[in-house]
């Protein structure tokens, strides 16, 4: 009987203490969380960010990790969906206990993501148009260069061309509003003018008549803050209304998917980008130049396709966690929070970082380029 | 550039957006025919048409052929599905039918995304060349062939209806299937063929209007939508009506963004669809 009770209890032991040594064992690695929009209709630029962030994990810990300690990127899908990306985060902060998040593709995932981060006081570096309100958002920075930085670029393009007469052609949602009312900010500092205002839907396969419309105005260029087909779709109902004005998209087009999508459309185009896209034409004194090629490097060779504006924003967020670690020694993610806002002068590849209590994006407008397309590649405009 | 040519350019953009909802709708009303069942995988057919033919014109096969074996493909998938996802459960009620559809469409988009990926495809257009122009107004060529195509299968399917004796025995199933088979016909081989053509269409209106969208696995979801509207208000049993109601639905989202606001196109053609449904619900276009 005896032996009996002693064999339930080494069982019940067993069963206690392995797991804990397991999990234990686990811990020794620094575990972040990604949340990528892997189906759905962000799909096509979640893929690029989820390889991005991979390999900047892999190359952190080919180098030795952080103090010996490697990272461990812990990926969900949110389906292109902000309920979706709630629910992930919940899981990797209550389930999979990761010390900072990243990731998110659009402004809406990013606000509820955002949330979250808050809530459970979790770092998180997010990479899209949700600009970061340190007073509301005291866990979130961002990646993305701010939408008024990619305005600023094209309107001191436009400034120097003399072009002073620009339409607006913006998807009804909060993108167009946000696009609308930072173009709208910055006019008068460039001396453009705003001759009107058109909105189209998304999913609408023809935009001719709001473009007829736009045409009457007699504008000298066209700006909508829109991403992938629906500015692919704008620039080929210009060519066949004729319309031969320089067409500005957002800095979200920056990317090898876009450049396949306009490549028989002969509608200039215009599109804001990190210095990624071109680092070839940055002065060797620039600090990212180098980081930049370096890490296209890594990409080609894994992916066989250059790094574009999505893979930077992931690689400066995950290299933005990893300095953050380096710093506190040890999984404590409102300490990494501090850690994180204390960065400065941090060259990567979107500019050089400088976050303060109140700017956690921490680039600025110099850290972006201005991109045309010719003959199916990216160029500086003329 | 002048009043006139500006509400031609309305016109234009109506038709080409029209034609899409048209014949996403006629492909949805063959199905419904036969078996009295609205197939929710249209959209998905549609998107698989256009891709497809994409491929096969990239690797070098050409147009003519891509589009005729873009169709046969997509006629030997609605036949399958048919015999093997619908046929058992034919006797279920018409609400387990249509989740049914709902699933495969979800499969067939899944199925899609692992073929092709996430990125969009672009079909180059049937003929090369500079728009239309016509009083400062211009239209796409590919829109002509839209048109041509159109109206070819319109007829195709006329005929098949009313003068075959196959399309006189499927439109018989529909209107009364114990009676049909007690006269002989075969309900299970015109629910076949009827499958089989809906998804050869769907395929069909996703290879001509390739080229004027980027086509990408979830591609299907919009015209789906629309061209259920243009079913609905053209009369669910009324191939003709609903073409006409696919076009009028295109005319009305453009001639509403033209001269109110982008933001009420929408508003505007479910208040359409309202009033129909309310005031005659067989149809617009119907004659009862």
């Amino acid at each position: 009987m005896r032996k009996l009770a002693f064999f339930i209890v080494s069982v019940f032991f067993i069963m206690l203490v392995i797991p804990q040594m397991a999990l234990a064992q686990s811990q020794k690695t620094y575990k972040i969380g990604g949340i990528f929009s892997l189906t759905g209709y962000l799909s096509w630029l979640g893929e690029y960010k989820k390889k991005a962030a991979e390999l900047k994990v892999g190359i952190i810990n080919k180098a030795g990790g952080i103090n010996g300690v490697p990272l461990e990127l812990i990926s969900y899908d949110d389906m292109s969906s902000p309920e979706q990306a709630s629910k992930v985060a919940q899981r990797l902060i209550s389930k999979d206990n990761v010390v900072a998040m990243t990731g998110t593709a659009s402004v809406p995932i990013s606000g509820a993501v955002a949330s979250m981060a808050n809530r459970y006081k979790i770092p998180t570096i997010i990479n899209s148009g949700y600009a970061v309100d340190t007073s509301k958002d005291p866990y979130l920075f961002n990646t993305s260069h701010k939408t008024d930085f990619a305005v600023i670029t094209a309107f001191r393009y436009f400034h120097k061309k003399g072009i002073t007469k620009l339409a607006l052609l913006m998807p009804i949602g909060p993108l167009g509003e946000l696009g609308s009312s930072v173009a709208r900010k910055y006019a008068k500092e460039y001396s453009v003018t705003i001759i009107g205002e058109e909105k189209f839907d998304v999913k609408s396969p023809d935009v001719t008549t709001q473009l007829a419309k736009i045409r009457t105005m007699n504008p000298q260029a066209i700006f909508s803050f829109t991403t992938g087909e629906p500015a692919a779709l704008i620039a080929r109902n210009m060519e066949q209304l004729n319309i031969k004005v320089p067409f500005l998209v957002s800095h979200g087009n920056a990317n090898p998917g876009f450049l396949k999508l306009v490549a028989n459309i002969k509608t200039e185009m215009l599109v804001p980008s990190g210095k990624v896209m071109k680092p070839e034409a940055l002065l060797d004194s620039d600090p990212t130049k180098k980081i930049i090629i370096d890490f296209n490097k890594s990409h080609l060779e894994k992916y066989k396709e250059p790094a574009n504006y999505f893979s930077a924003e992931l690689a400066d967020a995950i290299d933005l966690i990893a300095e953050g670690l380096k710093v506190v020694g040890k999984a404590d993610p409102i300490k990494l929070r501090d850690a994180i806002e204390n960065i400065k002068n941090f060259p990567a590849m979107q500019g050089v970082y400088n976050f303060t209590a109140k700017d956690h994006h921490g680039t600025k407008p110099d850290d972006m380029i201005l991109l045309t397309i010719k003959a199916g590649k990216w160029e500086l405009p003329k | 550039m002048n009043d006139i040519s500006h509400f031609i350019q309305f016109f234009f953009s109506g038709i080409t957006t029209g034609s899409i909802y048209a014949l996403i709708a006629v492909s949805l009303v063959i199905v419904y025919k036969v078996s009295q069942l609205i197939c929710f995988a249209q959209g998905e057919f549609f998107v698989f048409g256009a891709l497809i033919m994409t491929t096969l014109t990239q690797k070098g096969v050409p147009m003519p052929l891509a589009f005729a074996l873009a169709i046969f493909i997509a006629v030997c998938m609605g036949a399958i599905i048919q015999q093997a996802l619908i046929r058992p459960i034919q006797g279920s009620s018409v609400g387990a039918l249509i989740v049914m559809t709902i699933a495969i469409s979800i499969a067939l988009r899944g199925l899609a995304l692992i073929v092709w990926g996430r990125e969009s495809h672009i079909l180059q257009p049937f003929t090369q060349g500079e728009p239309l122009h016509i009083l400062g107004a211009s239209l796409q060529l590919q829109v002509l062939w839209i048109f041509g195509i159109t109206v070819i299968v319109l007829l195709m399917i006329w005929y098949f209806f009313e003068k075959t004796s196959l399309g006189i025995a499927m439109r018989a199933c529909a209107e009364n299937a114990l009676g049909a088979r007690l006269m002989g016909i075969n309900v299970l081989k015109a629910e076949l063929f009827a499958w089989a053509w809906g998804a050869g269409i769907g395929a069909l209106a996703g290879a001509v209007v390739a080229p004027l969208l980027f086509m990408q696995y979830t591609s299907g979801v919009m015209p789906m939508v629309k061209g259920f509207i243009a079913m609905s208000i053209g009369g669910l049993n009324n191939i003709a009506g609903s073409v006409m109601a696919g076009f009028l639905l295109g005319l009305v989202e453009s001639y509403t963004i033209g001269t109110i606001s982008s933001k009420f196109s929408d508003t505007i053609v479910f208040i359409l669809l309202m009033v129909v449904l309310i005031f005659k619900p067989t149809g617009l276009f119907s004659k009862s």
